[in-house]
């Protein structure tokens, strides 16, 4: 170990840990223990729940909430809501985390690709991505839904293109930087493939943007995907879905508001949370993304 | 200027001819055969071929595209399977509403949102700033159609102040003006957050500039530092992350006027795809691509137009 980096080790204090430096903020801490409930809540849905989500009284039909036995009451189909609540959460995260991870993995490609070959393909990639960036989300959403007929596969699917341009700016941003520093030379000057070189060196270095953009991207795609779900492009009832919820529950919103309103207020927390998570996380890991 | 703005169109027209390509793929997948529709449950297979060759289906791919090109051309959109109204027809009597919609949405969003985000920008970092930030971070999770169920709720229903289904009239009738207040403050509900925020960090960064700094050293009262020289410079970014943002709106618009019943293409198109009426769905997706390219292109060439600097980079 050389003189100076040691003086240097010596003289930075040591940082406090990612956790730390979340929980220091209140707002970030509660945004955190919600995404953890409310993922724990989806996972655990059928051993959380009280009955089946398709299970229909019909003694029960439109009770209020703080009906016996009935916490949220039950909806249309005298259906329990605490039930349909977990289970669509469960659907509903599920649909917004296959889309983020196949919408932010294939970006995320695309994007390293573009700083990598920067010569060659940065030119054509980013074409490709202003191109995708042209057609907004809803756009995409219903032409997909148009060519595939309505669903939850049309919804996933439309939600990963809409993400695809998004990812790759953000991980070329990144990525470029990255490439300017001295230890990409170095490693290229000891012959590893560009593959290992790209895997090994680059990524890890835009993990932070990458994490972050994902978590702020969490809570779009969940707030679009009910969107979809709610107008009846996505899923379709008796599909518990948070957005195909409170579009069922529209139709009783003067007899029973509470059917439509429970699901929103769901959706509303859980963007909410990803949204306040993912501003959060991007000052405590990376202060130069702020935008 | 001129060039940037040319080569902005020209890169504008690849993107238009992928929309129109999209288009027709768009038909050539969907499982039913215009022919077969058109023909009617009871024709005889040599009808339908008749009908196909009449069509120009039985032609080689990229001759139907010429073909489709050449009607889009003219206008001609194809006809509904559903009523056997033309698409440009109904298109063109639901652009009007949709327009209107967006247009008195941004008409107090806009004002408001850049009101709360030069606030919260001068006193930064204070109860205010904190407040606001709060608020623009909850409009922006919000779901559309939450904040017009609510709006139904309670203004509509609950207290019968204002009507919450269908387009009133014309918008200089008090019944036009009624009936588009519950939509719009629906719309432009969910857009304050992103143009509030946007604002806030377009005004701090004018605000440690170097003619802000001149502007206060010279004694100007801070009300004209913040307006004349901080705000001013602010408003470039600001009207061009707004115009970056339509197709936020956009989507807004489709959800909010499908919760008020709200004549527009956003409805048109959400219910030509459930009753799987291909020409429609295909004519409001064009058309609503095409606008939007449009737009942002306008945006982009006025952003140029407005701040040299973009011009040289």
């Amino acid at each position: 170990m050389s003189a100076t980096q040691e003086a240097a080790e010596v003289a930075m204090p040591q940082r406090p840990g990612l956790l730390a430096r979340l929980l220091r903020e209140p707002a970030a801490a509660l945004s955190l223990f919600l995404v953890v409930a409310l993922l724990f809540a989806a996972i655990c849905a059928p051993l959380l729940a009280p009955t089946d989500p398709y299970d229909n009284d019909l003694t029960k039909v439109m009770q209020p909430p703080g009906s016996p036995g009935l916490p949220l009451g039950a909806d249309a189909q005298g259906r329990d809501m605490v039930t349909r609540l977990l289970y669509g959460l469960r659907v509903s995260l599920l649909m917004g985390f296959v889309a983020v991870l196949i919408g932010g993995g294939l970006g995320a490609v695309l994007g390293f690709l573009a700083a990598f070959y920067q010569r060659w393909l940065d030119g054509p990639v980013m074409r490709l991505v202003d191109i995708m960036l042209s057609f907004p989300a809803i756009l995409v959403g219903l032409a997909i839904a148009a060519i595939f007929g309505p669903g939850i596969f049309s919804v996933v699917l439309a939600l990963s293109v809409a993400t695809i341009p998004l990812m790759a700016r953000i991980v070329r941003g990144s990525a470029l930087v990255v490439m300017r520093l001295d230890y990409i030379e170095a490693a290229r000057a000891t012959g590893m493939t560009d593959a290992r070189l790209i895997w090994r060196h680059l990524a890890p270095n835009c993990l932070s943007a990458i994490f972050v953009f994902a978590t702020l991207r969490f809570g779009q795609v969940i707030l679009l995907g009910s969107a979809l779900s709610f107008l009846g492009l996505g899923a379709q009832p008796p599909v518990p879905e948070l957005g195909a919820m409170a579009s069922e529950g529209r139709n009783f919103l003067f007899f029973a508001p509470h059917i439509a309103v429970v699901p929103c207020i769901l959706i509303f927390i859980v963007v909410l949370a990803f949204n306040i998570l993912g501003d959060a996380l991007r000052d405590a890991l990376d202060p130069r993304l702020r935008l | 200027m001129l060039r940037h703005a040319l080569h902005r169109i020209m890169l504008a027209f690849p993107v238009m001819f992928g929309v129109l390509l999209i288009g027709f793929l768009l038909m050539q997948v969907v499982p039913t055969d215009p022919a077969t529709v058109r023909a009617g449950p009871t024709a005889t297979p040599d009808v339908i071929a008749a009908i196909r060759a009449d069509l120009g289906l039985d032609a080689p791919l990229h001759h139907q595209f010429a073909l489709y090109m050449g009607r889009l051309v003219q206008g001609d959109l194809g006809v509904s399977i559903i009523n056997n109204v033309p698409v440009t027809q109904e298109l063109s009597a639901t652009i009007g509403p949709t327009l209107e919609l967006m247009a008195a949405s941004l008409f107090w969003s806009i004002p408001l949102g850049i009101l709360l985000g030069t606030l919260a920008a001068y006193w930064r970092g204070s109860l205010m700033d904190r407040c606001i930030m709060a608020v623009s971070v909850a409009g922006v999770s919000v779901p559309v159609f939450f904040l017009g169920l609510l709006l139904i709720w309670f203004v509509g229903f609950k207290w019968q102040l204002l009507p919450f289904t269908g387009r009133g009239g014309p918008l200089w009738t008090i019944d036009g003006i009624r009936a588009i207040i519950l939509p719009a403050i629906t719309l432009g509900g969910v857009f304050i957050g992103p143009v509030a925020r946007m604002t806030r960090t377009a005004v701090l960064d004018v605000l440690t500039a170097d003619h802000v700094r001149t502007a206060r050293a010279k004694g100007l009262p801070e009300r004209l530092v913040v307006l004349r020289h901080a705000l001013r410079n602010a408003l470039v970014p600001v009207i061009t992350l707004i115009g970056l943002q339509i197709g936020f709106l956009l989507g807004g618009a489709v959800v909010t006027e499908t919760v008020f019943a709200w004549p527009g293409v956003g409805r048109l198109a959400v219910g030509a795809i459930l009753s799987s009426d291909f020409p429609m769905a295909q004519g409001t997706i064009i058309v609503l691509s095409l606008g939007f390219i449009v737009v942002n292109l306008v945006v982009d060439v006025l952003y140029a137009a407005l701040d040299p600097r973009i011009r040289e980079a």
